[in-house]
């Protein structure tokens, strides 16, 4: 990844705890070469962006577990539109994205619409950053 | 000749009041504000000061208002927060913020700054900052100017910015608040300010101590509350006083994500006060929608507003009691909202204890958690009526620890 690390903000939404699942994925990202900044559970949308603000951090990785992801994620296009700077700033969610159950297809889609360049419902953290990657290098490559 | 005293004088010059405290008395005096305050105060208490050498009288003040400060910052939750907390625990009372994306949207503060602060960014990130800041500091009236952001956009700010004290940042590589330089610099600053005021300055007369500002001394008297009052944390401290009310409070109090070597942070409410600051505060109970009620409730009418009696007076008190609860609840509008119904004890300082007995305090604490929200929680009332925590907090780390 080159002598400087990609910087990834990443933090659970809401009102939701699941903290050993915040510190995995915080691991896995350094294991990956990330530079990370953890904002731990318990974190407000704005406090997500006003991090990306503050460390330059190329990527916004926010997950969550228990469902909280619904509400929040319906603010993100509006709150993201009142900083400047952030167009760039690569928008990924993971963990569990929905209360109960739903068609993974939709799910994506409705939280693509919400304002995220990637999404994944109840997928592997691995694919996950796998995929994470592959958006990285196409989009430097285009 | 003086025939000195055992022990220290402490002095305390407010915006209303002057308190000297000594081993065997404590006196309170309200200020002639046509009087010099050296003049002033020895008119009131000369007695009791000449007995003291210089060496053995302190003095903290309030008096002079404070610096007032303008703080830059990059984001609302972490630098432009951080820099807030740092400048209220370092006794700033007047603090207006600008976040940097819209600081052309921004009109100019009428009146000169006496410290802009500008923070933002990690040490690894630059280039935060541009011809927007330059461009706002131009047209700028200012006294003194800090930068405590990113380390390497310092060389940049410092090629266009005269005079410019560039700090270590209080934002570390972890996000995390990094309190100390920029407080000493602050607090350095308030000393010089106090020294550069002729009315301050005379009180060198009497001490040969560094004066300091009062919210600053009750502050680092809180670790050590519980060797004068029975307090069971968390708590919050009211000190309501002529010019401003602040508010010191434990950090279990806040969900917040400043982790701070601090057990307790300060906020200031600028124009809450029963004196000099009583028509803002008459203003800000008009506001609120439940101050009829709860005039009613203390069996007064609004025409109370009009009348300068002690009855009047005591009033306020009870108001402004309410509506700093009210602005520190999730329904105000403070930087910080405390989790109110984990308090188990309110601490009262400063003239109000001189003024209202615990059983009306406590009516407006019911009447607060009753009404707005909806509790029978009642945290403990303790009044400060001797001063001991500005006491504490005066004789200095030695007698605290």
């Amino acid at each position: 990844m080159g002598a400087k690390p990609m910087k990834v903000v990443t933090g659970v939404v809401g009102n939701d705890i699941h903290v050993v699942a915040n510190r995995l994925i915080d691991l896995s990202l350094q294991a990956r070469g990330y530079e990370v900044f953890n904002l731990g559970v318990n974190t407000h949308l704005a406090e997500f962006f006003d991090a990306a603000v503050e460390t330059g951090a190329e990527v916004l990785m926010i997950s969550s577990l228990n469902g909280e992801a619904e509400g929040w994620g319906r603010e993100v296009k509006l709150l993201k539109a009142k900083y400047k700077g952030l167009d760039e700033l690569i928008m990924m969610i993971g963990g569990n994205l929905v209360v109960g159950s739903g068609n993974t297809e939709d799910i994506i889609a409705r939280y693509k619409k919400y304002g995220f360049d990637l999404v994944c419902h109840q997928t592997d953290l691995n694919t996950g950053l796998d995929l994470l990657e592959e958006f990285i290098q196409k989009r430097s490559a285009s | 000749m003086v025939i000195e005293a055992k022990g220290h004088c402490l002095i305390d010059v407010g915006s209303t009041y002057i308190k000297v405290s000594t081993a065997n008395s404590i006196e309170q005096h309200f200020r002639d504000f046509n009087a010099d305050i050296l003049d002033d105060l020895l008119s009131k208490c000369g007695a009791t000061v000449s007995q003291f050498e210089k060496h053995n009288v302190y003095i903290c003040s309030s008096a002079n208002g404070g610096l007032s400060t303008l703080i830059i910052g990059v984001s609302n939750t972490f630098s432009l927060k951080y820099a807030t907390n740092i400048a209220f625990n370092s006794g700033i009372n007047i603090i207006d913020t600008i976040l940097y994306q819209n600081i052309d949207e921004y009109s100019l503060p009428s009146e000169r700054i006496d410290v802009v602060i500008i923070v933002g960014g990690i040490n690894s990130h630059s280039a935060l900052f541009s011809d927007s800041l330059f461009n706002y500091l131009a047209d700028l009236e200012y006294s003194n100017i800090v930068f405590a952001g990113s380390e390497q956009d310092a060389p940049l700010l410092k090629n266009h910015i005269d005079d410019l004290v560039v700090l270590p940042n209080i934002v570390d590589d972890r996000l995390h608040i990094v309190e100390q330089h920029l407080k000493d610099y602050l607090v350095n600053l308030y000393q010089q300010d106090i020294e550069g005021k002729e009315d301050i300055k005379n009180l060198y007369q009497i001490t040969s101590n560094q004066i300091y500002s009062t919210p600053y001394i009750v502050n680092r008297a809180l670790p050590f509350i519980g060797s004068k009052f029975a307090v069971a944390n968390p708590f919050i401290l009211l000190d309501i006083g002529g010019a401003t009310t602040d508010i010191h409070y434990s950090k279990d109090l806040v969900e917040d994500n400043m982790v701070t070597e601090n057990e307790y942070d300060r906020l200031v409410f600028k124009r809450l006060g029963v004196y000099r600051s009583r028509q803002s505060l008459i203003l800000a109970a008009h506001a609120n929608e439940f101050v009829y009620e709860l005039l009613s409730y203390l069996k007064v009418t609004e025409n109370i507003f009009n009348e300068h009696s002690d009855k009047a007076t005591r009033i306020l008190m009870q108001l402004a009691i309410f509506l700093v609860l009210y602005k520190i609840s999730r329904y105000g509008e403070s930087y910080v909202k405390l989790k109110l119904l984990a308090i188990n004890s309110i601490v009262f300082t400063g003239g109000i204890t001189k003024m209202l007995s615990s059983d009306e305090i406590e009516a407006i604490t019911l009447f607060f958690y009753r009404k707005i929200l909806n509790s029978d929680h009642r945290p403990v009332t303790i009044l400060d009526t001797d001063y001991d925590i500005w006491t504490l907090g005066a004789r200095g780390d030695d007698s605290c620890q």
